[in-house]
């Protein structure tokens, strides 16, 4: 019997579809995996789940009948709860308060803490999941505290879980204890949704997998009856549709290199593991890979504002590793971020102001500590036409543009002095196709001029268009290194869904 | 014989003077724990010296006028609470609003209403009676130090462990908690992260009032203008030394009491400046703040 | 346009502030219109009324500044207050102490002195700031206390007076001592430095890299740091630079009001910065006018307290409605973005729609 069905399903944002027509049923007591890149809608479509958000069509069935999920609240009275990426759990309350919070016993006014923690004891026999209900969450690994934020799903009577990526947070030897929790949980009756892009579990633990792209359903496989390689063919889509913009790549000096660079996130676990990567001039490299692995580290490592662990970053023949942002810089090192609105420009200053936030500091554009403003303005009004940035003035408020011309704004000034190595971090995300094809040609003309390029992107088709090369990041480490000419995108989905070079198939 | 008198006097008047810095901590410890820097204490208070004297007289008994001087707080956190959740206004700059009103309100009503500057005394009106404790009061030395206080001297004491018992066993508190760590997730579990702002707010507002009252009508009977005279700051600066616990920032108003107690006695008897010391706390905030900092991102790398 | 939006603004929360006060008097069964009136002339009726303006604008000015300069870098500096104490006493003991300088080189290096305390003073909690991220509205009022604390520590224990009855310095040598500009009122130069200072941050904030700097940052930090400024060291320069004008504020109410350090002087003319920030919007000019313009209600306050006996506490009144108004205002989006208390947003939040 169908325990979950939702019918129909679509949701816009400003510009984007995230859910169209997606129908996506769940039979009880099954491990049911929901599989996709980064931006096909599984997020979206569990937040409608979980009432975080509302559909605009669509129906959702939930044991034999219709309902409607306006919040949360709404869903964990219902039976359905969510286990999210970031817990939601109050570090300084015990674990038995944190699991009882807003479902308290009371007595009176008081909190009938004893009745609670005896309840929590039992459900940790029950489900396998030992947890001492007074400890405080803020002294508990990040594996236990999961095990709380479950607990507090099977306290709420929770019969349908939804875990959004449970892994990716937790050590290999976690994983397995997660995954016997999992499948004791299905055997007491509860039935799992298992959001995952890591083709291993999927396989190890789902009974059926749906998978999601661009935002509609490719299809809905049993899992015994499939291989990975199918699964990640139709996660990425098949090859017809890319054309390469590129021609041959007269690959000159070194650029740019990375030799063993390691790196730790903000709660000291290691996120970049040994990171060798050399790009020369005259070629674009492409990193692909699922977002979270460290790229967004990786980007901070190279700009300067996170420690290395070990390891050296060299910029033409100088090692730069030492060096702060502004020093990389001057040497050669330019730098499209990922999230333009928050590391790439200050949306209440003005064109000119985003543009000299490079150079208003050297001779010529300042004389001393005086600013030459004329000269700034004049700059920034050539590179706007240079750049194509249209907007009235150089003096137009950036947060007032079009997000095609404000990133052509940081385009404009990155590229201003031509960097012997450029960086360009999801540079055509949330852009028109018209503005796209801009931003890409720019970094061919920059490839064409001799600048090593590094393109870090989701979107394997915009890969595969300008690359010459493409390494693939897992969990910190590169997985694979193939040219152009010989990647496939099963391949490429294969290395970044976790299997290994030989799995997937990969000569080079 | 002399010496231990002078400690049990300098004793007994810490605890005096300590008394509205504890009610106003456990205002701002509300407030802390609900996630927001509460300045408005001490305009608060003010406003709660200001109706215990006034609304006091009017009604002939200062009981009266405490109580209504905790009314009149809980309605200026509530007014507060407005401000800073409902209107969306900075937490800072309400809050500077909050003393500026309370500052200026009290002193303009005060030449309105007696047409006095400065300070007001009523004439025959008597400040709340010393409770004398049954059978303790007659003990040596500790029956003057510890029951022989005004009424809200003891107040005081048990305030302190009810608002530990509220924040930490009731569902109320417990819930103020979570909403000032996460409001994000106390969101989820279906908290109403406005209602326990206001919640604590309104509460802290009350016990403001409460300290405002001892101020004007616990020992003597009469209103200066800005008689709090920086309380409230320092009852902030005893909940943030104290990190939000309870007993911990009641020990710190304690210190800050003696400091007080110390300086009214040196004052009178020689010339030794105690401000080198009363300044020692303030300075252990910014201290202890700053390693709590360093720890942390010492943890982060 | 845009500029005339925020011009009218202000006027309107002026207007909405000066209307309630007026509806206090009434109900207080004063003539309000009246009262105004007596008002606007007892602050700009005579030349006397002017000088008095001025000089109640003067330590305005300075505060205003060293509050503004903080916050367009989006630091909530509340602790200006306590710079002007340390910058007031550092003052007041370069005039005590080198009496044997000219009066110029003397005033000059009391100013400079005390500029110099200020800015150290606010240097600190910057520097815990920048390199420890500890939350600097916290430590800067615990700082004000220990500053006006230690200051009357000062007064009463090493450079104690004998003889003096309340917790003050020494006078200050004559020759430091700021002439009056006018007689019957205590207007003195100390106001033309404090234009001075309006001109320096002008240029500085509108022509040199620094300016540029604390633009940015107080933007968009992220970006700041981005782009490799050096967030850190900037931060720290900003607190600086912010205590060192709050040090003249101290400098200037000592060689030019009271000739001494007294001890609790002040009564909030750090805090009134603050106010006068931010009803100045933010910026050098507004920070100016609204000086200008709580120096006539203080100065003005005082008068119709005298003639038509309205308490003088009206303007802290109006004060108080103004930031409420202001606190409340849409326009302030910075100061949202920075401390705004976490409360249920009306619509679901908006999520990127890449993000998945």
């Amino acid at each position: 019997m169908t325990y979950l069905s939702m019918q129909g399903i679509t949701k816009y944002y400003p510009g984007v579809v995230a859910n169209n027509a997606v129908t996506f049923e769940v039979e009880q007591g099954e491990i049911h995996a929901l599989v996709g890149e980064n931006g096909a809608g599984k997020s979206t479509l569990m937040k409608i789940l979980y009432g975080l958000e509302q559909p605009d069509a669509g129906q959702i069935a939930f044991d034999g009948q219709q309902v409607s999920i306006p919040n949360p609240y709404a869903a964990i009275r219902m039976g359905i709860g969510m286990v999210h990426q970031h817990f939601q759990l109050i570090p300084s309350l015990t674990v038995g308060e944190n699991i009882a919070l807003g479902f308290e016993t009371r007595k009176g006014l008081f909190v009938d803490q004893k009745t609670v923690n005896e309840r929590v004891q039992a459900l940790s026999q029950q489900y396998g999941l030992a947890v001492d209900p007074t400890q405080r969450v803020a002294d508990l690994s990040v594996g236990i505290r999961q095990r709380v934020e479950i607990l507090k799903m099977l306290y709420r009577d929770a019969r349908l879980l939804i875990l959004d990526e449970p892994s990716a947070v937790l050590t290999p030897q976690e994983v397995d204890t997660l995954f016997d929790v999992i499948q004791n949980l299905v055997q007491q009756g509860c039935t799992a949704i298992f959001i995952t892009h890591k083709l291993r579990e999927v396989m190890a633990i789902c009974q059926r997998a749906t998978i999601l792209r661009r935002g509609e359903v490719v299809g809905t496989l049993k899992v015994a009856e499939t291989t990975p390689t199918e699964i990640a063919r139709m996660m990425v889509g098949s090859d017809v549709d890319t054309v390469q913009l590129t021609s041959e790549s007269h690959p000159g000096p070194l650029q740019l290199q990375l030799e063993n660079v390691s790196a730790e996130d903000d709660r000291r676990l290691p996120v970049l593991k040994g990171i060798n990567l050399s790009i020369h001039g005259g070629e674009i490299v492409g990193l692909a890979g699922v977002e979270g692995n460290g790229q967004h580290e990786l980007l901070e490592v190279l700009i300067g504002l996170r420690k290395l662990r070990a390891g050296t970053i060299t910029i033409g023949d100088t090692n730069v590793t030492a060096f702060d942002g502004r020093k990389r810089r001057e040497h050669g090192l330019a730098l499209i971020p990922e999230d333009r609105n928050h590391e790439g420009l200050s949306n209440d200053l003005t064109i000119w102001e985003n543009m000299a936030v490079t150079r208003y500091y050297r001779a010529p554009q300042s004389q001393g500590s005086v600013m030459r403003i004329g000269r700034l303005k004049d700059a920034a009004r050539d590179l706007m036409k240079r750049f194509d940035v249209r907007a009235t003035s150089h003096d137009t408020v950036v947060g007032t543009l079009s997000g095609g011309n404000a990133q052509k704004v940081v385009i404009a000034r990155e590229l201003a002095d031509t960097p012997r190595a450029l960086i360009a971090a999801q540079p055509t995300r949330g852009l028109d196709i018209g503005a796209a094809r801009f931003v890409h040609e720019q970094l061919v003309d920059l490839r064409n001029q001799g600048v090593g390029i590094l393109l870090i992107s989701a979107d394997l088709d915009e890969l595969l268009a300008v690359c010459d090369r493409l390494v693939v990041l897992f969990e910190g480490r590169i997985v694979g290194s193939l040219r152009r000419q010989d990647a496939t995108r099963e391949q490429l989905g294969l290395l970044m869904a976790g299997r290994t070079t030989e799995q997937a198939g990969v000569v080079s | 014989m002399e010496f231990l008198d002078l400690i049990v006097n300098v004793s007994a008047s810490t605890l005096r003077l300590a008394t509205p810095l504890i009610l106003v901590a456990m205002a701002g410890l509300l407030s802390y724990q609900v996630g927001l820097i509460n300045i408005a204490l001490e305009g608060l208070m003010l406003i709660g010296a200001f109706v215990a004297v006034v609304l006091g007289v009017a009604a002939g008994s200062a009981w009266t006028g405490v109580l209504l001087a905790a009314i009149a707080g809980a309605i200026g956190g509530a007014f507060f609470a407005l401000f800073v959740t409902d209107l969306r206004a900075d937490l800072i700059v309400a809050g500077l609003a909050m003393n500026f009103l309370a500052l200026g309100g009290t002193a303009y009503l005060l030449q309105i209403l007696f047409n006095v500057q400065g300070s007001y005394t009523p004439a025959d009106f008597a400040s709340l009676p010393v409770l004398d404790i049954p059978g303790l009061s007659d003990m040596p030395f500790l029956g003057k130090l510890l029951f022989r206080h005004s009424p809200l001297v003891y107040v005081s004491w048990i305030i302190i462990p009810l608002t530990a018992i509220f924040l930490y066993r009731t569902v109320p508190g417990i819930h103020i908690r979570a909403v000032g760590e996460d409001p994000e997730a106390a969101r989820t579990v279906g908290i109403s992260v406005r209602g326990m702002q206001y919640l604590a707010l309104v509460l802290g507002g009350l016990l403001c009032g409460l300290a405002g009252a001892h101020l004007s009508v616990g020992d003597l009977a009469l209103f200066r203008e800005n008689m709090t005279d920086g309380r409230g700051f320092i009852a902030l600066a005893a909940v943030y030394f104290a990190a939000g616990r309870p007993r911990l920032a009641a020990l710190a108003c304690l210190l800050f009491g003696f400091f007080e107690a110390l300086q009214f006695r040196l004052q009178t008897t020689s010339n030794i400046p105690t401000q080198f010391f009363q300044m020692m706390p303030y300075l252990m905030v910014v201290i202890m703040l700053v390693a709590i900092s360093v720890r942390k991102e010492w943890q982060k790398g | 346009m845009k500029q005339l939006q925020e011009v009218a603004r202000i006027l309107v929360t002026l207007a909405l502030a000066l209307i309630i006060g007026g509806i206090i008097m009434q109900l207080s069964g004063k003539d309000a219109l009246n009262a105004y009136q007596v008002l606007w002339n007892s602050a700009v009726g005579t030349d006397r009324a002017i000088a008095d303006t001025l000089l109640k604008a003067t330590p305005l000015i300075f505060t205003g500044l060293a509050t503004m300069v903080a916050f367009k870098a989006g630091i909530f500096n509340v602790g200006v207050e306590g710079s002007l104490y340390m910058g007031a006493f550092a003052a007041a003991w370069v005039g005590f102490t080198f009496i044997d300088l000219p009066g110029l080189a003397l005033i000059t290096l009391a100013f400079l002195v005390g500029g110099l305390a200020g800015g150290l003073w606010g240097a600190i909690p910057g520097y815990f700031k920048a390199w420890f991220k500890v939350d600097e509205v916290v430590t800067t009022i615990m700082l004000n206390y220990v500053a006006i604390l230690f200051t009357e520590y000062l007064v009463l224990g090493p450079f104690f007076v004998p003889g003096m009855s309340n917790a003050m310095s020494a006078e200050v040598a004559l020759q430091a001592q700021l002439p009056r500009i006018i007689s019957r009122s205590q207007w003195n130069p100390s106001f033309f430095i404090a234009i001075g200072t309006f001109f320096v941050v002008l240029f500085m904030m509108r022509r040199m890299t620094l300016g540029y700097e604390v633009n940015v940052l107080g933007t968009n930090a992220t970006f700041a740091r981005w782009a490799g400024i050096p967030v850190r060291r900037l931060i720290v320069l900003v607190m600086f630079i912010s205590g060192f004008i709050g040090g003249l504020a101290g400098a200037g109410q000592v060689l030019g009001v009271h000739y001494r350090f007294v001890a609790g002087f002040s009564r909030g003319l750090g805090f009134d910065g603050i106010v006068v920030a931010l009803l100045g919007r933010n910026s050098p000019i507004g920070v100016l006018l609204a000086a200008l313009f709580f120096g006539a209600l203080r100065s003005g306050a005082a008068t119709m307290e005298m003639f038509v006996r309205i308490p003088r506490d009206l303007i802290d009144i109006v004060q108080a409605l103004i930031i409420f108004f202001i606190a409340i205002d849409i326009g302030f989006g910075w100061l949202r973005r920075r401390r705004q208390a976490p409360t249920e947003p009306s619509e679901p939040v908006a999520v990127a729609p890449a993000g998945d």
